[in-house]
């Protein structure tokens, strides 16, 4: 499915008095693609993200989902087409990981009704796609950071959804399951064509996954468009006020970014 | 108007807080200080105390009372300062009395005073035979020790003629109520087997259906009360009598007991009067009291 | 098992399906709640014969053991029963609404405001005037004024509640309820403070079957409410954006199971005062037998609250007689070691 979002402003003051908001942003996420949200933190990302999801409700603007306003989509259908893979997720009780990938099941399941056996199938399906289908009986808490995140893509696939969205999904892994969750994630995007939009932070993923970027700051969109034109040593000094050294790297074949040395 | 008067409280209080005392205990009176003149300006907490006072003559020499006490009427006029948990301690001293008369727990008050080079009398609460030595030992400190032994053995006559005229009659099984919530039958307390309330009843022919558990008050379940089945029910109250109407609606709330002897015969007998609830020199008239109405026939 | 059981990964046959395990588990509890509540009203600090208690031929009002049965017993252990069940099943739901497995019913200050309403009617004379009933009434309508506080302070049309809002108006509003009950109690008399403290206590023994039929109504409205909770609670207690990105409208979630849990709390705690430890002990005990789900912890927490209580109850009127023991205290002396002694066990 695609995603748009049109002329959308949003705002809401935090604590301290900064109002935290997103200016006319418009953005076209075309279907089966990785797009990648990048921004110093505070840019307006996650805020974004929980716009796209519907948990939040745009101030003006639309956004729709192939074409079809999400306002317009009760809850649970949009969350049938529509998965969120949080930055952190902390349950406030000890459920196993397959109690987890199952509540992914929630909205295709009526109000009383419980998990059959098509719901088990799909989430054990979700489980192998992430390679966690060993995991499935072990109490969640008792994971470690990268099999916890895996996990949590897996409930978020139990949601069966044609779009997923993650927020910072490598930020607090370790370089090997940096690159385990990397590769899962090309590969669900490849083979099951899952129309993704990453929030990150982290350049040289952004480069490696997504093939559209969209550069924000102060809630505002600086630039989209194909990765290799808009990942550019001058976007990265407005950006982030860093000189940085962008090229194509040899052995991985995608963009890579180093940076150099702060500009002020 | 709230049937609570705090006379009838301060006694529970009591029961309750010394719970467990028995009546066969150590006399428990102490007075502080070597022989010395008779006190002329005294101050009693102790309600109980107070009427003793005033029955063996000292009534002149007291001059401030507890916030608890209105029997005799003298003691209207008097100053009130405090009791139990709240002694006006700079007005007593204020008032620069000889003689203190305290609660045996107000440890730190007798301190206190003794400290300030003032006397203290101290109260320890108990049964019939205490109340007795207890006036006695007043006497003694007061220099009224004729009147007091006087008074004493006037009291002792009483309850041996309730005694007399009692013996030999069956003794109902009787519970004694001296607390309780109207129109509920829950929380209410009763009279234990120890304490002057359970001596009185007994001594005026009663056998109370509580007396073998060592405590002075008891707070009964539903099931206990079908269980023991009394078969009159005393409730003592210390203020005003019922109005025809309570009485009737108190009835009514005994009787989801259908079972117990008391409330099927319509044994159920309502007394008011402070003098009931306090263990001082009207003990025989309450046991008096207790008395007629267990065997009115005794008394023709 | 059906064909197309049959055909899944190993793996997903081995997670026991829901509905058996849901069914397996209600079956259990509930034969263990039944066992309990047919049991008690036989067993006392006086024997009585089931035969006497039913013998037609034996006037009521005669009936010793009937009597025993029916006015004294029976009633201890609906109330018992119907308490256990409403303050366990209050617990689970709050604890899933604060997202802190330490939050009992009594956290949000439903109970001082309760205890403070019941109080005030005690000090300022109205149980004599007025009887009982205006001790459950103002007990009842302090109950809804401290849910109304914390309600009204932790709500925004639309938006979800703040879970940190909610915690800090409950214990500000506990802390402050619990000093003005010491301050009525300071002032009151004698009397008065020794009922107060002593309704503080909890007190299943109420006599007829007329209070626990007053509070049934609001209780059942309480469970139709809880019915309906359980699967958003899993949800919800995962991350609250998370749930709402799955189709749970986080908002009404939090309100009815605000609303639900301070309805059983307040009713609970009406008639039999605050009995503390069931709210807490129960579903920690219930999560560590059967797992986290709400779908199970919920409906299994209420039938082992209600049985708990009861077996609480019985303990309390057994032990010390003719002595009785507040249940209140029993709850906690009985409820406190033996979680102890599972978390270690497990740990």
């Amino acid at each position: 499915m695609s995603l748009t979002v049109n002329h959308v402003s949003f705002g809401y003051s935090s604590r301290d008095g900064a109002a935290f908001a997103l200016h006319d942003v418009s953005i076209a996420v075309d279907r089966g693609s990785v797009t990648g949200l990048l921004g110093p933190n505070g840019c307006g990302k996650t805020t974004l993200l929980k716009l796209m999801s519907g948990v939040l409700r745009p101030e003006q603007g639309t956004i729709a989902l192939d074409g079809r306003p999400i306002a317009a989509v009760p809850r649970r259908e949009l969350a049938r087409h529509v998965a969120v893979v949080p930055q952190e997720t902390h349950p406030a009780f000890d459920y196993g990981v397959m109690e987890m990938v199952l509540m992914g099941r929630h909205p295709h399941l009526g109000p009383f009704q419980l998990e059959g056996p098509a719901d088990l199938a799909v989430a054990h399906d979700a489980l192998e796609a992430t390679g966690s289908a060993h995991l499935a009986d072990r109490p969640y808490m008792t994971l470690s950071g990268g099999e916890k995140q895996r996990v949590v893509i897996a409930s978020a696939l139990a949601q069966s959804p044609s779009v997923l969205l993650l927020d910072e999904p490598t930020a607090s892994l370790d370089l090997g399951y940096q690159l385990d969750v990397a590769a899962l994630l090309a590969r669900l995007n490849g083979d099951r064509g899952v129309t993704m939009v990453l929030a990150t932070h982290d350049l040289n993923l952004a480069a490696a996954l997504c093939g559209t970027i969209v550069l924000m700051r102060s809630g505002r969109v600086l630039a989209q468009g194909p990765t290799r034109e808009v990942l550019t040593a001058a976007t990265i000094r407005q950006l982030y006020d860093v000189d940085a050294d962008v090229h194509v790297h040899e052995r991985s074949g995608h963009l890579t970014v180093v940076p150099l040395r702060r500009t002020r | 108007m709230a049937a609570h008067p705090k006379r009838l409280i301060l006694v529970a209080a009591l029961m309750v807080a010394t719970g467990g005392l028995t009546a066969s205990g150590s006399a428990g009176v102490q007075v502080s200080g070597t022989e010395r003149p008779a006190p002329a300006r005294i101050i009693s907490l102790v309600p109980a105390l107070t009427e003793m006072l005033f029955a063996i003559g000292a009534g002149p020499q007291v001059i401030a009372v507890s916030s608890y006490d209105n029997f005799p009427a003298e003691v209207k006029a008097l100053p009130k300062v405090g009791a139990l948990l709240d002694p006006d301690t700079e007005r007593i001293l204020s008032l620069r009395p000889d003689l203190v008369i305290t609660y045996g727990s107000q440890g730190e008050l007798e301190s206190q005073f003794a400290r300030a080079g003032i006397r203290t009398f101290s109260y320890r609460h108990g049964g019939v035979p205490i109340v007795l030595e207890t006036l006695r030992a007043l006497g003694a400190a007061t220099g009224h020790a004729v009147e007091a032994d006087r008074t004493a053995r006037e009291i002792q006559a009483q309850l041996d003629d309730i005694r007399a005229r009692v013996r030999g009659r069956a003794r109902p099984r009787t519970l004694l109520v001296f607390d309780r919530q109207p129109q509920s039958l829950q929380q209410m307390y009763v009279s234990g087997g120890v304490g002057f309330l359970h001596e009185m009843l007994e001594i005026a022919g009663g056998s109370n259906v509580f007396a073998d558990v060592r405590r002075e008050a008891v707070q009964p379940s539903h099931e206990l009360l079908i269980v023991r089945a009394p078969e009159i029910i005393l409730e003592v109250r210390a203020a005003g009598l019922l109005a025809a109407d309570d009485v009737r609606r108190e009835r009514g709330v005994w009787s989801a007991l259908g079972s117990v002897p008391a409330i099927r015969n319509g044994r159920i007998l309502f007394l008011s009067g402070d003098y009931l609830v306090v263990p001082g020199p009207r003990v025989a008239q309450a046991t008096a009291a207790f008395a007629r109405a267990l065997h009115p026939e005794a008394f023709r | 098992m059906t064909t197309s059981e049959s055909a899944l990964p190993r793996v997903a046959r081995e997670h026991r399906p829901l509905r058996a395990r849901l069914a397996v588990t209600l079956a259990g509890y509930g034969a263990l709640a039944l066992a309990v509540c047919l049991l008690a009203p036989l067993v006392g600090s006086t024997s009585i014969s089931l035969a006497r208690v039913f013998d037609r031929s034996i006037p009521f009002a005669d009936n010793v053991d009937a009597q025993i049965f029916f006015v004294a017993r029976l009633p201890r252990v609906l109330a018992g029963a119907m308490v256990g069940a409403a303050l366990a099943s209050a617990g689970v739901v709050l604890q899933a609404l604060l997202r802190n497995p330490l939050a009992t019913p009594f956290t949000l200050g439903v109970s001082a405001g309760s205890a403070l309403g019941a109080m005030l009617a005690i000090s300022l004379g109205a149980t004599v005037t007025l009887g009982p009933l205006s001790s459950v009434l103002a007990s009842f309508a302090g109950a809804s004024l401290a849910a109304a506080i914390v309600y009204g302070l932790a709500t925004r049309p639309g938006r979800a509640m703040s879970t940190s809002v909610l915690l800090l108006a409950g214990v500000t509003l506990n802390s402050f309820f619990s000093a003005l009950i010491l301050f009525v109690q300071y002032m009151a008399d004698f009397s008065e403070v020794y009922l107060a403290v002593r309704w503080l206590m909890g007190d299943l023994d109420v006599g007829s079957l007329g209070p626990i039929a007053a509070a049934l109504p609001l209780v059942l409205a309480a469970f139709a409410i809880f019915a309906i909770l359980p699967s958003s609670l899993n949800l919800l207690s995962v991350g609250a954006d998370t749930a709402a990105a799955r189709g749970v409208d986080v908002a009404r979630t939090q309100r009815l199971a605000f609303l639900s849990s301070a309805l059983a709390t307040s009713a609970a705690v009406s008639l039999a005062g605050p009995i503390g430890f069931v709210g807490i002990v129960v579903p920690h005990l219930v999560r560590l037998m059967v797992g986290a789900d709400h779908r199970i912890v919920l409906p299994a927490s209420a039938l082992f609250g209600a049985a708990f209580l009861v077996a609480c109850d019985l303990v309390a009127r057994t032990l010390l007689a003719p002595i009785e023991i507040p249940v209140g205290i029993v709850t906690a002396v009985l409820g406190g070691p033996f979680f102890l002694w599972l978390l270690i066990r497990r740990g």
